[in-house]
């Protein structure tokens, strides 16, 4: 330290130095200190700004005041992934606050870094912030958008964006020279990883991150649907109820002479589960019949949900396999040349660019189960059925009519998606293959199909993501005959307003998603190479 | 020979037999809608028929003339092409740190993106509803915009993530030793290459915007003016009270659809522009 006080001549050195070989100036090491300082201080200031927030926040004085649940209250106001974030962020600051002044240029490197994104982020607030305190005083008899407020609003940040651009532009300047040490492959690696993945990262968590916590937080309690009354924390009641199945082995209800009673449309009638179950709370969900008179009955505490936990599985897995095996076709069929070939891909994305809103009203009216609908009407004039079906309301057609506007729905989404994936095979591939006497089939199942794994999988994950939340066309055809779990979701809370509960149904949804989705990126390998 | 020609000749009307079947699966309700759009509502209610008895272009008046469905065009194509422009350029980045560098946590971070989009959406309504609140947004485009990403940027990124795994290594270390930085590498090589992940993401990605409907009428509900294609005609009133108005909903869909086939048909080219056989050689 003593020695560079020497050399108090400020400069960017003369023509003849060698990066890395010019001792710092003190004006250079003030910069330093300056910028260490400034994250040391962003770093507790974080801090301090999370203590003032949760000290100020009128909800966990209430409950401080009245002794209900203090924590619970932090959660509402605030959630885990902010104050989790702050604190990493924080403590993140700080460490690199204290590298900076070691001189360590990996620490430097990240602290440009850091730096263009807080401009990035200062302008992109400021951008937001004009428009909302623009449109905020636009009223009906004021229609003009307020620029001298926007432009007040955002002064701050403003001023705050020069020292962050000069310090930034001031420290790439002297990266090369102050800072000592070498980075591995890695660190950079990480550091260059982590800066073209932080827009799409902030982006969810400002987007994402609230309402998912607040679906998992919401799902431990007792929350209504747009009420004001007090929230309990329940624990894992929710999943309890949703998910508390047993199976019983049931007789048939026979008549005098032992002959199993049916019902009109001739299925047999079972007798109920045990007194003891049915005062626990459980329902008969469906019974499977083992011959004999006697059946294995699945009864649930909510019946409703296990159907319709049922049901969605049931549809996802048809008409996902369906949509891939008729999608892979398509894309093939698009793949090759011949004239006409851009019409046929404009003709086959239609019904995916329809609006679902739309589509399956279509839909509707194409299925009515009189001659008015188009579908019985085709049927009956080519002989295929006798008289019409009733396709939405014949509780034994439902689910596959389903299927089959959904398959019809989303085959083009598979398609495309696995078009574009062929076109990453070489060419040079199938000709060594025709070269070697393989025939088309062979070179779909040894060159295709191999090489497409990966776009397979990510097109699987993304279609039975949606089937496993398939809300629409379940809403719009079969209203409340038949429910998904979506729609089952969707009675719970508006319906039923039950908050609570209804998130929980989010959440096993969630986990079904994953379990698939984690299944298939496993076995089809995206994960390697 | 003559064996050879007639199984080529077979084989070509089984195949444009395939794409006729193809094109009779997909566009023979969009031919009902067409058909229904020039209907009158009492012909609708009626038997079918394969052809309007008495076309009309009242459908397409009341459409045309209604203003609101006009400006929830202009919004719609907005919100979705600022939705697309957002998620392709983010997310090309995110892919690309995903697909092509190795660090800890990768796999990690793919199935956070995923996770944003697991829910039910009517899940986080609730959540996302108080944040567009407090961003100060609410009731206009932009609310859209902001939430939006929350279903397709994962998309974007796990398909483009799938596609930069998918291009051959060599041709980074070819511009790595030719002195090129990553970030030249990755915009100027490696992006060129997967137009075709870009295009379809994009096409796909615009259409799910185009066609979201929960997300826009719960956060432009209160302001006609921001309303977008899917809300407009979800609250056509009809001109005869209390009845839907299948036949106008119909020459909406018509309307709407339209732009979005020219648009595939003007960029369905670029989907087979990709990585030509032996970009790699030499």
């Amino acid at each position: 330290m003593a020695e560079e006080k020497k050399h108090p001549l400020e400069g960017t050195g003369s023509p003849g130095d060698q990066p890395r070989q010019r001792r710092a100036t003190d004006i250079e090491n003030l910069g330093v200190e300056l910028i260490s300082g400034l994250f040391m201080l962003l770093g507790l200031a974080l801090f301090g700004l999370l203590f003032v927030q949760i000290n100020s926040d009128p909800a966990i004085r209430e409950a401080t005041r009245n002794d209900t649940s203090v924590f619970l209250a932090f959660l509402d106001s605030f959630g885990i992934v902010t104050p989790l974030l702050i604190i990493l962020i924080g403590v993140l600051f700080l460490r690199l606050g204290f590298n900076l002044r070691k001189r360590s240029v990996t620490a430097a490197r990240w602290a440009e870094l850091a730096l263009l994104w807080m401009i990035v982020a200062l302008v992109l607030y400021s951008i937001i912030t004009f428009v909302s305190v623009g449109r905020a005083s636009i009223t009906l008899s004021n229609p003009t958008f307020d620029i001298g407020g926007a432009i007040l609003a955002i002064l701050p940040f403003l001023v705050l964006l020069v020292p962050v651009f000069f310090a930034r532009r001031w420290l790439t300047g002297v990266l090369e020279y102050i800072f000592e040490g070498d980075e591995t492959l890695t660190t950079r690696n990480t550091r260059m990883a982590w800066n073209l993945l932080l827009p799409t990262v902030a982006l969810l968590i400002l987007v994402a991150a609230r309402p998912l916590e607040e679906t998992f937080i919401t799902s431990l309690t007792d929350k209504r649907f747009a009420g004001t009354g007090t929230v309990n924390f329940v624990g894992l009641d929710n999943y309890a109820k949703l998910l508390q199945f047993r199976i019983e082995s049931v007789n048939c209800r026979s008549d005098e002479s032992g002959v199993c009673q049916t019902d009109n449309a001739g299925t047999t009638r079972w007798e109920l589960p045990s007194r003891d179950l049915l005062q626990l709370g459980f329902r008969p969900v469906g019974t499977i019949d083992r011959g004999n008179g006697t059946g294995l009955s699945i009864i649930g505490t909510d019946p409703d949900f296990l159907q319709a936990v049922g049901n969605t599985l049931y549809f996802t897995v048809i008409s996902v396999v369906l949509e891939l095996v008729l999608g892979l076709f398509v894309a093939m069929v698009v793949n090759s040349k011949f004239s006409g070939r851009g019409l046929m891909r404009t003709a086959m994305l239609v019904p995916w660019a329809i609006p679902t809103v739309i589509s399956a009203r279509l839909w509707e009216v194409m299925l009515r189960d009189n001659q008015s609908g188009l579908i019985n009407k085709i049927l009956v004039d080519l002989n295929v059925i006798q008289s019409s079906q009733a396709w939405l309301a014949n509780p034994s057609l439902q689910l596959n009519t389903l299927i089959m506007v959904d398959v019809w729905k989303t085959v083009p989404f598979m398609a495309l998606l696995l078009l574009a994936g062929l076109q990453t095979i070489p060419g040079d591939l199938y000709e060594a293959a025709s070269v070697d006497g393989a025939n088309r089939v062979r070179q779909f199942f040894s060159v295709t199909l191999p090489l497409l794994r990966p776009t397979i999988a990510v097109a699987l994950v993304f279609r039975t993501l949606d089937a496993l939340r398939a809300f629409d066309v379940f809403q719009v055809l079969l209203g409340r005959q038949k429910l998904s779990m979506a729609t089952y979701n969707y009675e719970t809370l508006v319906q039923a307003q039950n908050g609570g509960y209804a998130s929980a149904i989010g959440v096993i949804i969630f986990i079904l998603i994953f379990i698939f989705a984690v299944v298939y990126v496993r076995t089809l390998g995206v994960e390697t190479e | 020979m003559t064996q050879k020609q007639l199984t080529h000749i077979l084989g070509r009307i089984g195949f444009w037999l395939l794409v006729v079947a193809i094109a009779l699966f997909t566009l023979f309700p969009f031919y009902w809608a067409l058909n229904s759009s020039f209907k009158s509502e009492q012909e609708i209610m009626g038997s079918a028929s394969y052809v309007p008895s008495d076309p009309t272009l009242i459908n397409y008046q009341s459409v045309l003339s209604n203003a609101n469905f006009i400006r929830a065009l202009g919004n719609s194509a907005l919100v979705s092409g600022l939705t697309v422009l957002l998620a392709l350029s983010v997310g090309s980045f995110a892919a690309y740190a995903l697909g092509r560098i190795q660090f800890r946590g990768r796999t990690a971070m793919l199935y956070a993106v995923l996770s944003m989009t697991m829910f039910p959406q009517i899940s986080v309504l609730a959540g996302l509803f108080a944040i567009v609140k407090d961003l100060g947004v609410f009731g206009s485009p932009l609310a859209l915009i902001i939430s939006y990403p929350i279903f397709t940027l994962p998309f974007t990124v796990w398909v483009l993530t799938s596609f930069f795994r998918g291009l051959p290594g060599e041709i980074e270390q070819a511009a790595y030793v030719d002195g090129a930085t990553t970030f030249q590498t990755f915009h100027m090589i490696l992006l060129p290459l997967t137009a075709p992940a870009l295009v379809t993401t994009g096409l796909l990605a615009f259409i799910s915007a185009w066609n979201e409907y929960l997300f826009a009428l719960t956060f432009t509900i209160t302001d006609p003016g921001s309303y977008t294609v899917p809300v407009a005609i979800a609250l056509f009133s009809g001109n005869i009270a209390r009845q839907e108005p299948i036949a106008e909903v119909m020459a909406a869909a018509m309307v709407v659809t339209l732009p979005l086939l020219a648009l595939v048909l003007v960029f369905q080219n670029r989907i087979v522009e990709g990585l030509t056989a032996g970009a790699v050689k030499g």
